[in-house]
């Protein structure tokens, strides 16, 4: 209780140990964070090829190229096909972003596929992963809208009547579909409100989403580790075998991966630059509209079967993906315990891969096989 | 799964809870006989790697930014004059004693039918802070709203007001009765 009390300089004008670190630490307390985010273990075993990761590193380049381009994007069918045209031609380097971005779409709905099908057959999905898997599958199905609703933007012939074929497709499911139809178009045909509307979603509805559910699953991956492709965790927590250091090491090998994505997306991008059909017209339709190469196995089967197998049996399919972790309980995780699950798994495939052949010209069917 | 470690700063040194595997790789490479004989460890080549990471490092940063700053420059316009000529308006448009702003390409200019030279025209933008200028018919003179410039119709000279400097002249060609402009 002395005068000189007063004097004495306060504890926060004092220099922080440790210099610039020091200061950092000091002013936000990160060090706490930053190693229960960073120093975890990763069994020796795990094999994740690192195809989470890529399409995480996708989703990133996607989210940049597109917030360059959406700059210069126009989204009115007035001016969408012209803007397109001037990036490729005009801005420097828009030929580069633009390619990029289309690339990026193409390969990041492969490597979630490629993801998917590592989890599926390392049975990475089972307890206490279940839920891991449930916002895969979501993250999934946003991927695909994402390059759907991408799809219409450059507003050409090939967008444009791609997006009608896609949305009647919709409107076909059973009770919602006609609701369904309109609510996507904004209409009852695709015109400059199924533009704004696409775009809107694109852009601002969908990145917002997905950072979501990814955050979500991220956090349950880190929370609950990677899985052990020879046996199945017996109880939840941290890993109990030989472990590696997630950061350095893991992290290190993530960013060779996505360096290696870099070259390949660029290469792809110099070699067989995002392309321009002519400029939607309404009152034409192209030869051989089709949808883009990752909805053609469903295209391609609802040529074959009634409308209503059709649109049934993918959206069955995508509720039993959705659901899997709770039909398949049993703790088995190698492949020969698992293999009337394989087996069925791989015809799946199979069939789905044949489809989107069939669609790309390179296998046909027999025309009686058509349905009607 | 946290480990409560205080994190070693970014180099990868051998941490005492690491795995034989890890601790292996990580640790510094045995003498072989290339070694130079700078010492067991190899200061001088391990520095040699360390620089060449560091150069792809800081050169792949480089390739990926500027492409996307070139990205964020905007071209040169294309389209802000258009050479050759603009139909302003016929003479019954813009009778004597009248004046009307017209766009040359995407600049405003203002066209003035003057009782004394005939058609004029000069940049609508004023040169006080960029309003567009009309022609008043009341004082025959070009004025500005904004802050009460004003300007001679036969010349483009300052009159009154607080504009620094004339309205920049525009090469007008008659033809019958139109009026173009002659833009560069």
């Amino acid at each position: 209780m002395t005068a000189d009390a007063d004097l004495r300089p306060s504890p926060d004008l004092t220099p922080a140990p440790g210099g610039a670190g020091g200061w950092v630490e000091s002013r936000t307390g990160i060090r706490e964070l930053s190693a229960a985010l960073l120093h975890v273990r990763i069994p020796v075993e795990a094999r994740t090829m690192y195809f989470g990761g890529i399409a995480l590193f996708l989703f990133m380049v996607q989210a940049g190229t597109g917030t360059l381009l959406a700059l210069y994007y126009k989204p009115t069918p007035d001016a969408a096909y012209d803007s397109v045209v001037s990036i490729m031609s005009n801005i420097s380097f828009g030929w580069l972003i633009r390619s990029i971005h289309h690339w990026a779409a193409n390969l990041m709905i492969l490597f979630v596929a490629f993801h998917l099908l590592r989890v599926f057959f390392q049975g990475a999905f089972k307890r206490p992963r279940e839920l891991i898997w449930v916002f895969g599958v979501g993250l999934l199905g946003i991927t695909m809208v994402f390059g759907f609703t991408g799809y219409l933007l450059p507003w050409d012939q090939r967008a444009y009547w791609a997006t009608v074929v896609g949305t009647e497709i919709a409107g076909a499911v059973p009770i919602v579909g006609d609701a369904l139809l309109v609510l996507l178009r904004g209409g009852t045909d695709v015109t400059g409100a199924t533009l704004s509307r696409f775009f809107g979603i694109h852009v601002l509805v969908l990145p917002i989403t997905l950072a979501i559910l990814m955050a979500v699953h991220l956090t349950l991956v880190h929370q609950l580790g990677l899985a052990n492709p020879k046996k199945i965790d017996p109880v939840p927590g941290p890993p109990t075998g030989p472990t590696r250091r997630f950061f350095p090491e893991y992290v290190l090998d993530e960013l060779i991966a996505w360096y290696l994505i870099i070259a390949i997306l660029v290469v792809l991008a110099s070699i067989f630059p995002a392309g321009m059909e002519a400029k939607a017209n309404p009152l034409e339709t192209p030869p051989e509209t089709k949808p883009e190469w990752y909805f053609l196995a469903v295209y391609e089967f609802l040529k074959m079967v009634p409308k209503l197998i059709g649109i049934g049996w993918p959206m069955v399919g995508l509720a039993i993906l959705t659901v899997w972790p709770f039909l398949e309980r049993s703790p088995e995780v190698l492949m020969r315990r698992r293999k009337l699950v394989v087996a069925f798994a791989t015809v799946m495939l199979a069939a789905g891969l044949f489809l989107t052949g069939v669609g790309l010209g390179f296998f046909t069917i027999p025309a009686f096989l058509y349905f009607a | 799964m946290p480990v409560a470690a205080v994190p070693v700063a970014g180099v990868p040194g051998a941490a005492p809870s690491a795995s034989p595997e890890v601790a292996a790789a990580v640790a510094p490479p045995p003498p072989t006989a290339a070694a130079p004989a700078a010492g067991p460890a190899s200061p001088s080549r391990r520095r040699f790697v360390r620089y060449l990471l560091g150069f792809s490092i800081v050169t792949t940063l480089a390739l990926i930014a500027a492409p996307i700053i070139a990205f964020l420059v905007p071209p040169k316009e294309l389209s802000a004059g258009t050479s050759g000529k603009t139909l302003a308006g016929t003479t019954t448009d813009i009778p004597p004693g009248s004046g009307k702003v017209v766009a040359m390409g995407s600049k405003p200019t203002i066209v003035v039918n003057t009782a004394e030279q005939g058609p004029k025209a000069y940049s609508a933008i004023c040169t006080h802070l960029g309003c567009i200028v009309t022609y008043d018919d009341q004082s025959t003179s070009i004025v500005c709203p904004c802050h009460g410039g004003k300007f001679s119709p036969t010349t483009g000279a300052v009159i009154s007001g607080p504009p620094p400097a004339p309205l920049a002249p525009v090469t007008v060609s008659v033809e019958g009765d139109q009026i173009f402009l002659v833009g560069s």
